[in-house]
């Protein structure tokens, strides 16, 4: 009785048992998408979207963990603004970052391989929407959908021009034609393996996803995203660089007589910056938020800013730069060098530099280490124009749009009338450039395309090994090797990441 | 009425044969023992003593009473007379030939057991005293290596069992079963014995999760009928292993700095530029960062248990507490644990366990860069002014900081605080149902309920980042989870052939939710997230996992001579696509006892056992977590304030088990009575290992889960334990247990490689997991004092080279070691025992990834460097053979190179222990029936070549971590113990 009780009992839990195991079996995640579902919601684009925006800032896992070193825009500056004549090191350091100064670049530092690893994922990114708008079917093409498809076309471009300025030739360095320039990555379904397009091919690809990309934006999501202006100013930069004079100009000419921007006035130029969303100087930046600070380990100004706590402030602008900027103290751009003096008056030395802060990516709701860094603003496109006009010889054009800015940089007394003498027309213009731009990831460039030296015969640790009392303050270094690298050094290029050459033996390495 | 009726008939009719006989059953210590089984041979009629140890049962002469209980011999008794009152002594069996070996889902004599795996008994494991199993196992199980890689109190240690099976990063821990249910927590004093299985013909029960082994652990039940309680308490002093690891004094470095002003003309140190910086009195500056940083700390551990048991009812309470302060400042770890195993028999049909275990802790602990800079903030500062108070230290401080970062670290302690806290409770409910005296139903269940928190949190007060703004991050963690495995159980005992078995369901299931806010502009003194002003985040998931099985065995025996064993498992997982979900593994094992062989037992008079066993199954690992096949974007981003999604993973929909097919061949021999010798051989080859198979980094993701390639893992383990010595007063034993396990990769298409902090290791056809691939160091040009590496030429030519871009890596070394073992030792002597034991591994390589800094060559002329070995030579002037380059020509030579790659074999003494059984006489004049007092020294000493901190590297892979790459860690400790043991 009692026995028959539990048979039937253990019987029943048995059946339930095996009934119960019937689970749903296909587990999503609750903070991840699928590929498959992005297209399923109507936010899905515009979210992916927004993610490329933010792999600008976003500290991404890479090799495993994430580094708080590693964010895209503070390589992006870094790599360029401290290989220039503009930054000066101020301290020996094993961060990757040192290589810049120095030029002995491998194919393993970190932040090179991070900054070429998430360009590529703001590509494939960008790939994803593209290939959803226009091959899913699923996707009716609004204006809000085309200009969230016109971003992505921007951003695709933005990408391609930066890693080519890193990792290729510039177009008017060596043979364009033949060299090798990034790999090109414009489909969801890219073969795993694949070789680097010529330099040429490169940019063909830049100017075509930047022209579509002004073709299809015409609903603006704000400064804080990409816009037609914003392709036009891209597209008067990259012209720049292949010294096609007429389209440098013509784009320059379509954001400035759009009238949507305006030159920051002097007397709230030393604001701008940490202002730079609400200014009409200002075609796109990339806005970070209170929730992107990254402190003293990760944000752009640590290394080039403290406040005693608040960073690193390693690196400082250097003496080849101040020099330039000398003869007019009144220029109101010296407010974004913050000199750091002792008691008796004299300035602070760090390992025997002067300590000259840079405050260009500091101060945004006051903090030390926040700022949303401008990536295209009006002023550039007068400089662009100015040094388009000047490549062909028009001084007049040329002049005018330099006094442009020097109007509104508290320079109203020093307009130019003509070139000075021991000048040339471009040496002025570029002076102007480098000054306006300064720790703008401009410089090293500007240099290098126009096939100037750089030339950094100023006491640093980018000259290798030098201990402190080595350091005269009163006379120049003689003697380095590292005081001049020249324009054409192949060590102006940055090693292909080792991991890519590893798993895509396609892809050649530079010399 | 019905039934008292029928009882006075029964009584009626059985007076003129039976006769009721009473008796007492006393223990070894005549103590009377609750609960034995008195059953009259050849029927079924029986009884059980009750609490006072007595019974009756009605016998009629020339009956033969069977006494049995557990860990106990047979006792029979015949009735003589019928009026006697009899009383009966139990003898202990300590004859373990047929211990009991649990084995999870069922236990097994160790006589039945056909597979490869070891049992280590709650005595030998507490010889150390710590909150982990891993420690207490390790050296002691042939085949088992387990590193302690932290001595930050409360850590755990990590356990491989026969060499690497997986190389993909996440879990490489063998799987846990608690008394007999997979998962659930213990406290370590509470075990009764730890069974490892080594072989699929054991754990081919576990199928699905058995690839990295499985760890039984079996907590105590109540055994004997009156209550016993049982008392520990130990308490020590511990101090920090720092290893070889030395930093330099004042002097010292002092030297080293001088080296930066060695004139490349000249070759001499030019004093005067380097006095200029550098004044003299430096040099007598002597601030011990390290010895200030670690100090002498105390831990103290206490266990009160009771037990009892009757033939209804059996339980086993205890209560333990573990406090455990930290070598380094501001760290400790506190545990409190509490368990409830409840055991009792409705009927002969039906019986229930339940068990309870709950657990607290909190802990405190480090912060890295806290002890980063401890060990390399320069002896020339120091962090207290002249009046004793901390120093406040930040860029801006005036007055000269010598040490590179401007930052005091024990100020920063002072002014920091991470802590967590962390409770959690098992709840097993065990049914057992006796259907048929062959047939049985048993349903095991868990619950299982956790939490923790942690907390981190630095005031505005701290220098640094978070100065004038302080800075808090806490994160809850919450775990459910429940397991259900439902089986049924038959046993045929025909003659000679035995038959048992069982065949079941089970069902596993988890979810895991966290949430973590983080703020800063706290308000001096406090330290909630509420009070925070600005930057405030959130941010949390949730994740899901199930697993269904079948499970069923077969066990046949003929004879007590050949046994057999098979088991096939069925698994499903939501960890791999629909289609792919399910896998199958099955298992054979099969042993035959040559000893119990009539031919054995009359011809060999040495041997008193000899096992044959052979086995081969499948096993598998399905430990990637969730949703590792699909194609994902992250949600957990946001641009401008707006939802972003980031690409994530890459998709396959092939994604599938990894399963390993396992081959073990083993003999146990017994000798004399005295020597007992394990043999093992084995031979695992894992297929379809689930790798992250690097992709171009152009692709915009670094790698895809794929199945590609197979690991084999084979190798030979020795387990040899002697009672060298045996008098009625002395004792001496040696255990000792070798094992060799070699791993190779095959059938991987691309070699593919792993790095951490710019370490590479390269995986590929023929080659063991973890290998290292690194550019060659050469040592120093004698010429000009350069860094020499390998350079490899195309057509395969060798020459050095000084340029570090120019310099091929190579494979140069490995993480895994060739083998590892342990040995012990005890001497005992009437109540006194001396024990030691030591662990070793040889053949292991390190990366000493510190050394880039502490051992640099200039490169970083303001952190403390490392005391040079002996043979270490700076060179100087051409002609010097030297091992370190000039400083003025060093141009990359701390890069990543095989330069700091060192041997990381080591022996270290685990622990020497004294401990002395008072005399009964004395122990029983305080009401004890036993009192052992020990001493107790852990982590003795070892002997290593390796330069640095102890050569226990960390195995696992993950964010910051690789296999067999060193970074600073919390060093571990050298224990100094005193403990007293009472039972009463």
């Amino acid at each position: 009785m009692k026995t028959k009780n539990i048979l039937q009992s253990v019987v029943l839990l048995f059946v339930l048992a095996v009934t119960s195991s019937c689970t749903k079996w296909d587990v999503a995640p609750r903070d991840q998408i699928s590929t498959e579902s992005l297209s399923e919601t109507k936010d899905g684009i515009i979210n992916v979207t927004n993610g490329v925006y933010a792999l600008f800032k976003n500290q991404v896992e890479f090799s495993g963990f994430i580094d708080d070193n590693n964010a895209y825009l503070r390589q992006y500056f870094q790599m360029s603004d401290f290989a220039s004549d503009d930054i000066v090191c101020g301290q020996v350091t094993t961060d990757p970052l040192y290589y810049s100064f120095t030029y002995t670049h491998s194919p393993d530092q970190s932040n090179s391989r991070f900054f070429w690893y998430v360009s590529y994922k703001m590509i494939s990114g960008t790939n994803t929407v593209i290939d959803i708008v226009e091959n899913s079917g699923k996707i009716e093409r609004t204006p809000e959908v085309n200009q969230i498809l016109g971003e992505n076309y921007f951003l695709r471009a933005f990408s391609e021009f930066s890693l080519l300025k890193f990792y290729a030739n510039l177009p008017t360095v060596g043979n364009p034609d033949s060299d090798p320039g990034i790999i090109l990555r414009t489909t969801a379904n890219e073969p795993t393996k694949k070789a680097r397009a010529t330099v040429t091919e490169s940019y063909n690809q830049v100017i075509a996803d930047a022209k579509m990309a002004a073709s299809l934006m015409n609903t603006s999501r704000g400064k804080e995203f990409a816009s037609k202006a914003a392709a036009w100013a891209l597209l008067s930069r990259v012209y720049l660089y292949l010294e096609d004079n007429a389209n440098t100009i013509a784009y320059a000419d379509s954001v400035i007589n759009s009238g949507e921007f305006t030159i920051e006035p002097a007397s709230s130029f030393p604001t701008y910056f940490p202002n730079a969303i609400a200014s009409d100087e200002t075609i796109f930046l990339i806005a970070y938020t209170q929730q992107d600070n990254r402190g003293k380990f990760g944000s752009i100004a640590s290394m080039i800013y403290s406040d005693g706590n608040s960073g690193w402030g390693e690196e400082f602008a250097s003496e080849s730069l101040r020099k330039v900027m000398a003869e007019h103290l009144e220029d109101v751009r010296w407010k974004y060098i913050d000199t750091l003096y002792k008691d008796d008056g004299t300035v602070m030395t760090k390992n025997g530099i002067p300590i000259f802060y840079i405050t260009k990516f500091s101060f945004q709701d006051g903090d030390p280490n926040l700022s949303s860094p401008v990536m295209f603003r009006i002023s550039e496109m007068y400089l662009n124009r100015a040094e388009a006009y000047a490549k062909m010889g028009d001084e007049a054009k040329a002049l005018a749009d330099v006094n442009e800015i020097r109007k509104n940089r508290g320079l109203e007394g020093s307009l130019y009338t003509s070139v000075p003498s021991g000048k040339t027309l471009l040496d002025v213009v570029l002076e102007e450039r480098r000054i306006e731009l300064a720790f703008e990831g401009q410089r090293i460039f500007d240099l290098v395309r126009n096939h100037r030296d750089i030339i950094r015969k100023y006491w640093g640790y980018h000259i290798k090994g030098i201990q402190v009392p080595d350091i005269d303050p009163n006379n120049p270094p003689t003697g380095y090797p590292e005081l001049v690298i020249p324009w054409n050094d192949p060590s102006v290029l940055y090693y292909i990441p080792a991991d890519e050459i590893l798993a895509n033996d396609l892809c050649v390495q530079n010399p | 009425m019905k039934k008292i009726l029928f009882f006075v008939g029964f009584v009626f009719l059985t007076l003129p044969l039976f006769s009721q006989v009473t008796g007492t059953v006393f223990d070894e210590d005549n103590n009377t023992l609750p609960g034995v089984n008195v059953v009259i041979k050849g029927t079924t009629t029986g009884t059980v003593t009750n609490l006072n140890g007595k019974f009756s049962i009605n016998v009629k002469k020339g009956d033969v009473l069977v006494f049995q209980y557990i860990g106990y011999q047979k006792q029979e008794l015949t009735i003589e007379s019928l009026t006697k009152a009899y009383n009966v002594t139990m003898v202990p069996d300590v004859v373990n030939m047929d211990e009991v070996v649990v084995m999870g889902y069922s236990n097994k004599t160790k006589t039945e057991v056909a597979s490869a795996v070891s049992v280590v008994n709650a005595d030998k494991l507490l010889d150390v005293t710590t909150d982990d199993v891993g420690t207490m196992l390790q050296g002691k199980v042939s085949g088992v290596q387990v590193v302690s890689e932290s001595g930050q109190p409360g850590s755990g240690s990590q356990i491989r069992i026969r060499g690497i099976s997986t190389i993909k990063p996440g879990n490489e821990e063998p799987l846990y079963v608690v008394d007999g249910i997979i998962g659930g927590s213990f406290d370590p004093n509470d075990v009764q014995s730890v069974t490892v299985l080594k072989d699929a013909g054991a754990t081919g029960m576990y199928g699905a999760r058995a690839n990295k082994g499985v760890i039984i652990v079996t907590t105590k039940t109540g055994t004997t009928g009156k209550t016993q309680f049982n008392f520990k308490a130990s308490v020590g002093m511990k101090t920090a292993d720092q290893g070889n690891l030395k930093m330099m004094n004042g002097q010292q470095f002092y030297d080293w700095s001088s080296e930066l002003y060695r004139d490349p003309e000249t070759h001499e140190i030019d004093k005067i530029k380097f006095y200029q910086y550098y004044p003299r009195e430096l040099a007598s500056q002597n601030y011990d960062w390290v010895n200030n940083g670690f100090k002498p700390a105390m831990t103290q551990q206490y266990h009160l248990s009771a037990s009892g048991r009757n033939d209804k009812f059996g339980y086993f309470v205890s209560g333990n507490y573990f406090n455990d302060k930290g070598t380094f400042r501001n760290t400790g770890y506190e545990k409190v644990n509490i368990r409830l195993n409840t055991e009792y028999h409705f009927n002969k049909w039906v019986s229930m366990k339940n068990n309870f275990n709950v657990y607290a802790n909190r802990g405190s602990y480090y912060d890295y860069m806290d002890m980063y800079y401890t060990y390399l903030a320069l002896p020339w500062d120091n962090p207290y002014n002249d009046d004793g108070t901390i120093k406040y230290i930040d860029g801006n401080t005036p007055g000269k900081w010598w040490s590179r970062d401007k930052i005091n670290p024990f100020h920063t302690i002072e002014n920091s605080d991470h802590n967590s806290k962390g409770f959690g409770l098992d709840y097993d409910f065990v049914l057992n149902v006796n259907i048929t005296n062959w047939l049985s139903f048993s349903s095991s269940n868990r619950l299982s309920f956790s939490t923790d928190k942690s907390h981190d949190f630095v005031s505005p007060v701290a220098a640094g980042p978070f100065h004038d703004k302080g800075y808090i991050h806490e994160r809850q963690n919450n775990w459910w989870g429940g397991i259900t495995s439902n089986m049924l159980k038959f046993n045929f005992d025909l003659g000679k052939n035995s038959i048992t078995g069982l065949a079941g369901v089970e069902i596993n299931g988890g979810s895991n939710d966290y949430m973590w806010v983080e703020g800063k502009g706290l308000p001096e003194g406090f330290d909630v997230p509420s009070v925070a002003s600005s930057e405030l985040k959130i941010g949390g998931t949730s994740t899901l996992e199930y697993f269904n099985s079948l499970i069923s065995q077969v066990n046949y025996n003929y004879d007590k001579r050949y046994f057999l064993t098979a088991s096939f498992r069925a698994d499903q997982t939501s960890n791999f696509p629909v289609d792919h979900n399910t896998a199958y593994f099955p298992s054979v094992a099969a042993s035959w006892l040559v000893s119990n062989e009539t031919f054995f037992k009359d011809n060999v008079s040495f041997m008193d056992m000899l096992k044959l066993r052979a086995s081969y199954g499948v096993t598998g690992d399905p430990d990637i977590g969730a949703s590792r096949f699909m194609g994902l974007f992250s949600l957990s981003s946001q641009y401008n304030n707006n939802p972003a999604a980031i690409p994530y993973q890459l998709a396959n929909y092939n994604l599938t088990w990894e399963r390993t097919n396992e081959f073990n061949l083993g003999i146990d021999m017994s000798f004399f009575q005295r020597i007992s010798l394990t043999l093992d051989l084995y031979n695992n080859v894992t297929n379809d290992l689930i790798v992250l198979v690097a992709q171009p980094l152009s692709q915009g993701f670094e790698h895809r889960w794929e199945n590609a390639g197979k690991v084999t893992n084979k190798g030979i383990e020795l387990n040899l334990n002697a009672i060298a010595v045996k008098t009625n007063s002395f004792e001496w034993n040696i255990g000792f247990n070798f094992a060799k396990n070699s791993n190779i990769l095959s059938g991987i298409e691309n070699p593919f490689y792993s790095t951490v902090n710019g370490v590479s290791q390269i995986y590929r056809n023929d080659a063991s997991i973890y290998t290292f691939i690194l550019p060659k160091w050469l040592g120093v040009d004698p010429e000009t004092g350069a860094p020499l590496w390998e350079k490899v030429n195309a057509d395969g030519s060798k020459e050095p080279t000084s340029k570090y871009k120019e310099a091929t890596p190579q494979e140069v070394g490995k993480a895994l070691p060739d083998f590892v073992g342990g040995a012990s030792t005890s001497l005992s002597w009437k109540g006194l025992t001396l024990y030691a034991s030591a662990a070793y591994q040889y053949g292991n390589d390190i990366y000493n990834y510190t050394n880039r800094f502490m051992d640099n060559d200039g490169h970083e002329p303001y952190i403390n460097a490392i005391v040079p070995k002996s043979d270490w030579k700076r060179w100087e002037r051409p002609g010097d053979i030297a091992t370190h380059p000039s400083m003025q020509n060093a141009e990359l030579s701390t890069e990543n190179s095989s330069r700091y790659l060192e041997d990381g074999s080591f022996i270290k003494i685990r622990n020497i222990s004294l401990s002395y059984t008072l005399p009964k006489k004395w122990s029983s004049a305080i009401k004890m029936r036993n009192v052992v007092v020990s001493l107790r020294a852990d982590n003795v000493y070892t002997w290593t070549n390796y330069w640095g901190q102890d050569p226990e590297v960390t195995l696992s892979k993950g964010d910051w971590s690789m296999p067999g790459v060193s970074d600073f860690k919390y060093p571990n400790n050298h224990q100094y113990v005193f403990n007293v043991n009472f039972n009463f």
